[in-house]
């Protein structure tokens, strides 16, 4: 623990602290309670005012004659404007678009050909008239509702029936797993390699190591497919599998895998690996008996890192794997979900949500594990 | 596929291939509006069990669940087993999977530019000569389909290498009809009225216009629908034909004649709703809830023959919402042209299979099975009119039917950087402020810039 | 349930395969050259011969991989960016004349200096005092995870988390994007944030800001936990102020993770791509180098000798990274 966690400087940190996250949780929470909203009020009032009673202008289309019954020689047609539970108050109603509110609930407003429509404050209306509504198309009652906060759960529900969304989870397992397995395990070897082993070319390899790391990933695609589709002729497979894609998110990953790795072990203590050395240890087993072990969090974090990007990623996966139904991965699953559905921002925000679900999962239930392997390392580089 | 995958994947594929047997949604026989006898014969012809074929398409969503009820037909009557997919960047996925040398079987795009670009690259299989010939006899207007078709390929032989397949028709104004009744509003028949009416709405204080250009990476490409529309209604068709080729190019006073027309309409804080800022950041899936709003955000919503998905839930058409033809000018005896845009189904990797799919879309059935369920339009003669859904899409074929010009969507027709990507970001910087002819000469120069 | 099973399958088979290569060169190099067996020279001699070989074991895995993935993709974009659009017919230096004369690009290079000068700096500082705060408090790892959970969020995500925000609904009507709120809650007038040209920049940068900070942040908190104790005790000792502590001996201290952290985000500026294409897709004047790429690469047909010549450009870019990093790296080695 630093100095001055007592002194009112602790205060500033709180609050700084407070500030900093609200700002960056800010954003997120605004999806979150979104996707919990009611599909009409989400794209008329902000997400901030979900605890708020909301003032809403709505249509409400009388059946064509259905259930209508004959009171004292009129056609009466009965019913509530507002289905459904949740409730609301009608504040004000009308029946043409150009006045939606000209009335107040109670009144009796007088429509052409001598129709009259009464709107209560709890909803029921009562619409009659000298010839049968059969046949017409439905008389339309303009409402103003003042609506109670509403929360649904159905916008996920409408997410996580969408077909194939299950079997894109396991898709999108099967792709994120081993890729960030695979370059980890290569990578740390490598990194121990360039940072503590004497060899000729090293600081050579180092710098390619760095000017691979910005080689943009969408150059690579068509050269990596042309040479999939010939390995896949010549050995008479399908080019887009698992194997290949795995190997594409290795091959991306690398470069920053290894940096960062290295720079990490680099910054061990010198003694501890010439104290092994004496003793007779190889390579090889101070790699995994001391290096590994201590490089313990870097390891976490890259692990960490490459977990999300694997799963956050469409591009490779499109490319390598294909958009065929059966392997499609999550990401893809939701964005052609987005393409069809764009205008529905209560899909939007539900599926945006599901997508990023196991992200935090993973993050939040590793997260201990992280800084855990940083308290239990007792030698720390940087 | 070929041969057998490796390790793990061929399980997967395996399991995925017995997914996709799928249900005839209308029984072969039974409903007389269909013509059974087409896919009798068609089924007789062609025997291919155990073959299989992939397809990439644009349609995704709900527009996919109608696609693979017609492929289904296929499947029952050749047995070849077919998997289809798409993708929300579907552009880059075809040139991606083409160029790299691993295509699906099929591949059905709606950009003839682009479609010209893989001809060119020698990616695509010519369909033949006898094709050519039975799209003429048998597509009203066939000889448009054939020249929309053919292409230049790597040898610079033109050839026909595309098969029309499935139409939309683009000069459609969405209206709510209570509305514009309560409001005493009638239907403009000539854009006169239609100016006219703009102006009236805003007098009577309301908006009259809902646009939104908004459409993630292809932001613009509604405006470039207005462009087309506006030019056909202003200048011959001819002018349409050379400036889609850049014989006419964009800097030409007919065209951004054509751009101001459509900012008399996009450009006016009175007439869209939210004003014109509001324009290039309305995604046009937004858009057009603004008409059913209440009070209306806006009366009016220029849109192609597909936007009723986009349409509240539960909204009916022909009853909460209906469509008008975008009129012609009356002063200017320009006829009653239609701008329409379409896919093209095309062989990218030769075999019996793909082939019998081309054969299969030259029958009517193939046609009339998607027609029956949902937004689905057709050149094709020999269809049973009947078996449209639904009157909109009835009325929709009328219009096409009464077309004095049917022009293909221009900026499909244009190479994919300027009709799918110039183009746009012109309309949108137009809609920022840009002039006409700031726009104009920026496109203009891109398109040089590809020569 | 079978799909689950395979899945399992491949997961373990890939990983088991991966471990079994280097559990098994090494085990077959100590078998070559044993290096306990025979006299002491052979002894010597066997361990000097396996540390020669041993590296390239190492690093044999890393190397093919990068070569292909990486390495190869690069000659093959400097073969093509002398190509034409198809990538067969060879046009020279026509592809570069025609970059530098082209508007899109000037546009892209500017902006991308732009955000080359902002994100790595802001996010960089924001992880850095995010880090250096919430290493004192209590509450600490929480604070932290909540900063570093944007990470998590796919662009997919992000780009709707931040429609929520940059939402523009017109003058008069409720806004549902909270800037615009905010904005409309202190008189001012709503704006349509990201078609702004020049300062639509900015508001695209912030979304890669707040995505960076958390991987700033766990790795310079990583980085200032590796302090010693002791240095900073004496300093207390010494009557330093809590602020003194962190700008005199903590900051010098993780220097080296500084510039790594700095380095790597700069580099993700250079490759940014998906904020772009989901946000703007480079209109409004907010094109960036790695989106015009992708542009000129896939779109419309594709043009890969432009597209590749772009790419060739954003390599050149980081030369100056390179050669630094190459020289740390000497330093380094001479250290040793």
């Amino acid at each position: 623990m630093l100095p001055g966690t007592r002194s009112p400087l602790a205060w500033v940190v709180h609050l700084s602290v407070v500030l900093l996250v609200l700002l960056w949780t800010l954003p997120t929470a605004g999806l979150l309670v979104s996707s919990f909203r009611d599909k009409d009020q989400i794209a008329v009032s902000g997400w901030w005012t979900a605890l708020s009673t909301s003032s809403q202008n709505l249509v409400f289309r009388a059946p064509a004659g259905e259930g209508e019954e004959i009171v004292d020689g009129r056609y009466v047609l009965t019913g509530s404007v507002l289905e459904g539970p949740g409730g609301g108050r009608v504040s004000a109603f009308g029946f043409s678009s150009r006045a939606p509110a000209a009335f107040a609930p109670g009144e009796t407003a007088e429509l052409k050909d001598g129709v009259r429509l009464v709107v209560t404050g709890d909803g029921a209306f009562e619409l009659s008239g000298a010839e049968s509504f059969a046949g017409t198309r439905g008389q339309r009652i303009f409402y103003t509702a003042e609506v109670p906060p509403r929360f649904t759960t159905a916008n996920y529900a409408n997410v996580l029936t969408a077909a194939g969304l299950g079997r894109s989870f396991l898709n999108s397992m099967t792709v994120a797993v081993p890729a960030t397995v695979i370059p980890i395990l290569i990578a740390a070897f490598a990194a121990y390699a360039l940072a503590w082993m004497r060899f000729p070319g090293r600081a050579l390899l180092i710098a390619a190591v760095v000017g691979l790391l910005v080689v943009p990933l969408q150059m690579s695609l068509i050269p990596l497919l042309k040479v999939y589709n010939s390995v896949g002729q010549a050995f008479g497979f399908d080019p887009k599998s698992y194997i290949g894609i795995w190997l594409a998110h290795t091959g991306f990953g690398l470069p920053l895998a290894i940096y960062l790795l290295r720079n990490y072990m680099a910054g061990l203590p010198r003694e501890v690996m010439e104290t092994a050395r004496v003793d007779g240890a190889t390579d090889f087993q101070i790699f995994t008996r001391i290096v590994l072990p201590l490089s313990f969090p870097a390891l976490a974090s890259f692990a960490i890192f490459q977990f999300l990007w694997t799963w956050n990623d469409l591009l490779v996966a499109l490319v390598f794997l294909g958009p065929q139904d059966d392997k499609l991965v999550l990401t893809g699953r939701l964005v052609n979900l987005l393409g069809s559905r764009g205008g529905d921002w209560e899909i939007l925000a539900a599926s945006a949500f599901v997508s990023i679900a196991v992200p935090l999962l993973v993050f939040f239930s590793m997260q201990k594990f992280l800084v855990r392997g940083l308290l239990a390392g007792s030698v720390k580089g940087g | 596929m070929n041969g057998y995958l490796c390790a793990g994947a061929a399980t997967l594929a395996l399991l995925a291939g017995a997914a996709a047997a799928q249900e005839l949604k209308f029984a072969p026989g039974e409903d007389v509006r269909f013509n059974w006898a087409s896919y009798d014969g068609f089924a007789e012809a062609y025997n291919l069990d155990g073959q299989s074929i992939t397809i990439f398409g644009p349609w995704r969503g709900e527009d996919q669940v109608l696609v693979e009820s017609v492929l289904a037909y296929f499947t029952a009557a050749t047995g070849v087993t077919v998997s289809y997919s798409s993708s929300e960047n579907y552009e880059q996925q075809i040139v991606i999977d083409t160029q790299a040398g691993s295509p699906p079987d099929i591949a059905i795009l709606p950009q003839p530019g682009l479609i010209g670009d893989l001809a060119a690259k020698g990616l695509l299989v010519p369909l033949g000569d006898d094709t050519g010939a039975w799209l003429r006899d048998n597509y009203a207007a066939g000889e448009s389909w054939v020249g929309l078709g053919t292409y230049a390929g790597a040898d610079g032989a033109k050839a026909l290498y595309a098969f029309p397949y499935k139409i939309d028709v683009k000069s459609l104004v969405w209206y709510v009809p209570e509305n514009f009744e309560d409001a005493g509003y009638e239907v403009p028949g000539t854009m006169e009225d239609l100016r006219a009416l703009t102006e009236e709405i805003v007098a009577d204080g309301g908006t009259p216009w809902c646009i939104g250009l908004g459409s993630g990476g292809a932001t613009g490409w509604p405006a470039t629908d207005w462009v087309e529309d506006m030019l056909l209604r202003t200048a011959p068709p001819d002018v349409y034909d050379r400036w889609v080729t850049n014989d006419l190019p964009f800097t030409d006073p007919a065209i951004t004649g054509a751009i101001k027309e459509f900012g008399w309409f996009a450009r006016n804080n009175a007439f869209v709703d939210g004003g014109a800022a509001a324009v290039a950041t309305t995604d046009f899936r937004d858009s057009p809830k603004g008409l059913f709003a209440s009070p209306p955000k806006c009366y009016m919503h220029h849109q192609a023959s597909f936007i009723p998905s986009f349409f509240p839930e539960g909204t009916e058409l022909g009853r909460d919402a209906d469509f008008f033809y975008m009129p012609a000018y009356a002063g200017k005896d320009l006829g009653k042209p239609v701008l329409g845009a379409g896919t093209l189904a095309m062989i990218t990797r030769d075999g019996e299979a793909a082939r019998a799919f081309i054969a299969f879309l030259k029958t009517p059935i193939a046609h009339e099975i998607w027609m029956a369920q949902s937004g689905f339009l057709t050149p094709f003669k020999a269809v049973n009119p009947e078996a449209y859904a639904n009157a909109a899409l009835k009325k929709q074929g009328e219009i096409l039917l009464n077309a004095t010009t049917f022009r293909f969507d221009g900026s499909d027709l244009m190479p994919g950087k300027i009709g799918a990507g110039a183009f746009w970001t012109g309309m949108v910087d137009y809609a920022g402020g840009k002039s006409a002819e700031d726009v104009a000469a920026e496109i203009q120069a891109e398109w040089d810039a590809i020569k | 349930m079978e799909q689950l099973w395979t899945a399992l399958f491949t997961i373990v088979a890939g990983i088991a395969g991966a471990a079994l290569y280097f559990w098994g060169s090494n085990w077959l190099l100590d078998r070559v050259f044993p290096a306990h067996a025979g006299d002491r020279s052979a002894a010597s001699r066997n361990i000097a011969r396996a540390a020669l070989i041993r590296p390239w074991l190492f690093l044999g895995p890393a190397l093919i991989a990068l070569g292909l993935y990486l390495v190869y993709p690069v000659f093959a974009s400097i073969w093509l960016s002398f190509h034409d659009r198809g990538g067969q017919g060879f046009v020279g230096l026509a592809n570069y004349r025609w970059l530098v004369s082209d508007p899109g690009f000037r546009e892209s290079l500017f902006n991308n200096f732009l955000w080359l000068l902002m994100v790595p700096a802001a996010s960089t500082f924001l992880g850095l005092v995010a880090a250096a705060l919430t290493d004192r408090i209590a509450w600490g790892n929480l604070a932290r995870s909540l900063i570093f959970m944007p990470m998590a969020i796919s662009f997919v995500g992000a780009a709707v988390i931040w429609k929520f925000v940059y939402d523009y609904r017109g003058e008069g009507s409720e806004q549902i994007g909270l800037l615009n709120a905010v904005v409309v809650a202190f008189g001012g007038v709503p704006q349509a944030w990201i078609a702004v040209p020049f300062w639509n920049n900015f508001f695209l940068m912030v979304i890669l800001i707040w995505i960076q900070t958390g991987f700033a942040m766990v790795i310079l908190s990583a980085a200032l936990r590796g302090i010693p104790e002791e240095t900073i005790e004496a300093a207390v000792l010494d009557g330093a102020s809590g602020i003194q502590i962190f700008l005199r001996i903590m900051v010098p201290q993780i220097w080296g993770t500084i510039a790594v952290v700095w380095t790597t985000i700069t580099i993700t500026v250079l490759k940014v791509f998906d904020i772009v294409l989901a946000m703007t897709n480079g209109q409004w004047n907010s094109q960036v180098l790695a989106n015009l790429m992708f542009d000129w690469m896939f779109r419309g047909g594709g043009d890969f000798g432009r597209g590749a010549t772009i790419a060739i450009v954003i390599m050149v870019l980081v030369v100056p990274i390179m050669v630094w990093n190459i020289r740390n790296a000497r330093a380094e080695a001479g250290d040793r």
